[in-house]
């Protein structure tokens, strides 16, 4: 019997999946180890290999379509093996309106066993079964169009749905579209046959364009900058940030409170090291340095759902990277564990990961602080928005060299300013005051950084 | 002392249109010129190569047509008349100018113009020197032949301006250099009898066209007028001993009795220090303008060949105009972008727009569709039928980007195709409008009938 493919789940996280690519067709031999499909999670693009082998008799889900983790996508069996009935499940409801035409419908089935794993370079991760509710969205229904009142609004490049309908339940018929032209004032719309040629095909609405040619004239240049204005799908990881950024900053009640720190001793300390071929950046330090003070500040490494609070017995460090088209935040497990080293070597390698796209949805989740580095983009300040569901995070500026009074003196000095954004309900004023405190006179302590980072 | 509104350097098909436009829009206008009015195109350039060029494509004409009915005995080009005629062209055309000019009321400066900041500037003529204040400047200085340094100065070679300048026509002429300029005066002194060789650096002649539009002109020079054509070879020394020019090339020596240099132009900014006013220049010299017209220095404007972009008389004058506009009534309007080019070789080529060099050097999808003359009807009976139109179409929107013709008229054609590129038109549009039959013009309506494989008066395509 045809045996399914399931969307593998990803990580701890992951409850949709869009398929980006089916790299065989219907009909293709499939073997062990092959690729069959790529995957976009919500943060990183995965590629999923056969484990069983025969022919993909059946393409269930096309690319370009969000399904919940465990639905089948397909069948890989024998030539001529029946394909079992498999009852229509939901449609996500972002593809649905980019392809209101086609109706794509997916399907799932409670099954056995999955049929194929992930490889990433985190590894394998076992799919787990498991049967999401509801990946469907209501849609109101739009007003009916007559096919000929569709076909003439298409000819003139106008957008249908803004036409009101006399037929019967508010039909629009070419009539009522002749109308609204008339009345917007198309007939005295004035556009170059090609700028015409070029909005019916990119479905634009020439209505709402603003001619820029003689005499107010539409021109080519005209629906391009319309074309290009016309508001685009964000990518999914833009979908990503802004929910998860949205959800915390409406969320949890942000407060600020920021510290100048002075590293000049510790820029000095670095350098000396550096030249014996220590491997620290001024990241580093901070990284390390919040991983002490997290230990000495509970209420800071903490988590709450505004009933409930949560201890983190471990310090999982977040870092954001700044990726090709949005941020990513890998996250350092267990820093309480590890030396300045490791913790050095790991926030190299993550950050590398990340800038090539290959991290793990797990080496994305699980962080209990996050760090937000801007260092290097000569800032001299910012505020930084918590990871959602963390307690706090930190936004480190520029070192700059300014006038600093030491011992009475104005004397230039290397200062950067650090700035803690916590969330209200767990830490209040004082505490985050303290927090950062503890922070500066880490940094700026000389003696701790010759314990703990031995070269 | 006079404060003008607008101060125009160059009475050229630049500077002339400029300042009048602007006496139109009632500005007190003043504009200085060191030599004659009409710059460059009107007395060594466009005007005088088309008296010489309509003679030679009518006596072209004349000696190819003996099979269609006429029959001449002794035709000659008599090229000292043929000189006198020209100069009385060129004199008209200069007073017409002038009193232009006048009679819009702009004020006419003779002499050497100079910058002494960006508001004065000072003109020096025969000892005198006046000083014009200027709210705004408009320099349209124009170019000049530029001339290889390794060139030697001599009477036996000549630029374009020197080759216009002729009485007599040498026997033999070397043209170092296959543009536009090179290839015209080349077909003009084939015609008058004259042994004509070009030596171009680059791998053809009229790279500007497509490389199907320049074959048809590169093999009518050839094989009808005669002319050697010798591409991708550098003249490596060039000497004159006695009463010819010895010029080794890349392959070989040639021995000629003159030379005509025609390597390209550069800005005419002597003298007018423009430094003094702090109007940057690039690389080469040429004054940077903006696409309004505008220079770094906030009252100072530049149009023409002196800015560096297409070299082209007509080009200048729409700058001009746009410019003068701007500078009047403080707007912002964009040099015109659809500029059409005309070549007056035997045969004429013109193009305009977008050529299938650049779309595919933009990588950008296009459609291509051609009309050969010889399937007109009226280019057969007038037994002009060689050469073909050529249109270059978006295939998503069937917008006109581009067309070439090569062949009778192209350069009086191109004229149709530059305003149906310039107004956005489809090639439906071109299509299904009604051209006049019998006319050359149909050329175009039957390639645009063609970019949807509708031709009637083509063959259908092989598949």
């Amino acid at each position: 019997m045809a045996k399914p493919i399931m969307m593998p789940k990803f990580g701890q996280m992951t409850e949709v999946s869009t398929i980006v690519e089916w790299k065989k067709k219907e009909g293709d031999r499939v073997s062990r180890g092959d690729i069959l499909f790529t995957v976009e999670t919500d943060k990183s693009v995965m590629e999923v290999e056969a484990f069983v082998e025969g022919v993909l008799l059946k393409i269930v889900v096309p690319a370009g379509v969000s399904v919940p983790v465990n639905t089948i996508v397909g069948f890989i069996g024998e030539p001529g093996e029946p394909v079992p009935d498999v009852k229509p499940f939901g449609v996500d409801s972002q593809q649905a309106k980019e392809v209101p035409q086609k109706k794509e419908i997916a399907y799932v089935m409670a099954a056995d066993a999955a049929q194929a794993k992930v490889v990433g370079t985190g590894g394998l991760v076992t799919p787990q079964p498991l049967l999401t509710a509801s990946g469907q969205v209501e849609t109101p229904p739009a007003p009916a169009v007559s096919p000929r009142a569709r076909a003439l609004a298409r000819r003139l490049a106008i957008d249908v749905s803004k036409v009101k309908g006399s037929g019967p339940g508010g039909r629009v018929t070419e009539k009522d579209v002749l109308g609204y032209a008339r009345d917007r004032g198309y007939t005295n719309l004035k556009i170059t046959p090609a700028a015409l040629e070029l909005a019916r095909r990119e479905g634009i609405d020439v209505l709402e364009v603003i001619g820029t040619g003689s005499g107010g004239r539409i021109t080519v240049e005209d629906v391009r900058r319309a074309i290009a204005e016309k508001p685009q799908p964000l990518s999914r990881m833009r979908q990503t940030i802004a929910a998860r950024l949205t959800q915390s900053f409406t969320t949890q009640p942000h407060f600020y409170v920021t510290v100048g720190v002075d590293v000049t001793d510790l820029i000095e300390f670095r350098n000396k090291i550096k030249s014996q071929g220590a491997p620290y950046t001024v990241t580093d330090f901070v990284i390390q340095a919040v991983v002490v003070a997290l230990q000495e500040f509970p209420e800071v490494n903490s988590s709450t759902d505004g009933h409930t609070v949560r201890r983190h017995q471990h310090v999982n460090i977040g870092l954001a990277v700044a990726v090709e088209g949005g941020l990513v935040v890998p996250v350092i497990r267990y820093a309480e564990c590890k030396s300045m080293y490791e913790i050095a070597m790991e926030a190299k390698q993550l950050a590398e990961k990340a800038r090539l796209g290959k991290l793990t949805p797990d080496e994305m989740s699980g962080g209990t602080f996050t760090i937000s580095n801007l260092g290097m983009h000569n800032v001299d300040v910012f505020h930084a928005i918590i990871n959602t569901g963390e307690g706090a995070i930190l936004a480190v500026a520029s070192a700059k060299l300014q006038p600093a009074v030491k011992d009475g003196q104005i004397v230039p000095r290397w200062l950067m300013n650090l700035t803690l954004s916590g969330d209200h309900r767990l830490i209040d004023g004082v505490t985050g005051a303290r927090f950062v405190n503890a922070l500066k006179s880490k940094l700026e302590d000389i003696s701790l950084w010759q314990r703990l980072c031995v070269w | 002392m006079d404060v003008y509104d607008i101060v125009v350097i160059g009475a050229g098909p630049g500077g002339y249109p400029a300042a009048i436009r602007a006496a139109q829009l009632g500005a007190k206008v003043a504009i200085v010129e060191r030599e004659y009015f009409g710059g460059t195109c009107l007395n060594w350039g466009c005007i005088p190569t088309k008296v010489f060029a309509g003679v030679a494509s009518l006596v072209h004409q004349v000696r190819h047509k003996c099979n269609t009915g006429i029959r001449v005995q002794g035709i000659e080009v008599d090229y000292p008349a043929l000189f006198q005629h020209k100069e009385r062209v060129v004199h008209q055309l200069r007073n017409g100018v002038k009193q232009l000019l006048q009679a819009h009321g702009v004020n006419i400066v003779t002499g050497n113009g100079r910058f002494v900041d960006p508001h004065t500037i000072e003109v020096q003529s025969e000892g005198q020197r006046t000083c014009l204040t200027a709210k705004r400047v408009i320099i349209a200085s124009g170019s000049t032949s530029l001339i290889p340094p390794q060139i030697p100065q001599h009477e036996r070679i000549v630029d374009s301006r020197g080759f216009l300048a002729l009485q007599q026509l040498p026997a033999s002429l070397l043209v170092i250099g296959g543009g536009y300029i090179g290839c015209e005066l080349a077909c003009i002194a084939a015609v008058a009898g004259v042994r004509v060789t070009i030596v171009e650096m680059l791998d053809d002649v009229l790279t500007i066209l497509d490389p199907d539009v320049r074959r048809e002109v590169r093999s009518f020079m050839e094989n009808i007028l005669g002319i050697k054509i010798i591409t991708g070879t550098k003249i490596e020394e060039l000497d004159v001993p006695g009463t010819e020019v010895r010029v080794k090339t890349g392959n070989g020596e040639i021995v000629t009795d003159m030379v005509l240099v025609a390597t390209g132009r550069k800005p005419v900014t002597d003298g007018l220090d423009i430094e003094k006013a702090g109007v940057k220049t690039d690389g080469r010299g040429f004054v940077i303008v903006d696409d309004y017209g505008r220079t770094n220095v906030g009252n100072i404007y530049a149009v023409g060949d002196v800015t560096g972009r297409m070299q082209l008389a007509h080009y200048a004058t729409s700058q001009g105009l746009t410019v003068a506009e701007n500078a009047c009534k403080l707007t912002l309007q964009r040099f015109e972008t659809v500029v059409p080019s005309v070549i007056f070789t035997i045969p004429e080529a013109a193009s305009v727009g977008l050529t299938e060099t650049m779309a595919k050097a933009e990588g950008r999808d296009v459609q291509i569709a051609k009309f050969r003359f010889g399937g007109l009807g009226r280019a057969v009976a007038a037994a002009e039928t060689m050469g073909f139109v050529k249109l270059i179409t978006d295939p998503g929107t069937d917008q006109l980007l581009g067309a070439a013709v090569v062949g009778p008229h192209a350069t009086e054609l191109i004229a149709e195709l530059t305003v149906a590129v310039r107004a956005e038109i489809t090639a439906k549009e071109l299509a299904s409008t009604i051209h006049a039959h019998p006319t050359f013009s149909e050329a175009w309506m039957e390639a645009a009938h063609a970019v949807h494989g509708l031709c009637v008066h083509a063959p259908p395509k092989k598949r």
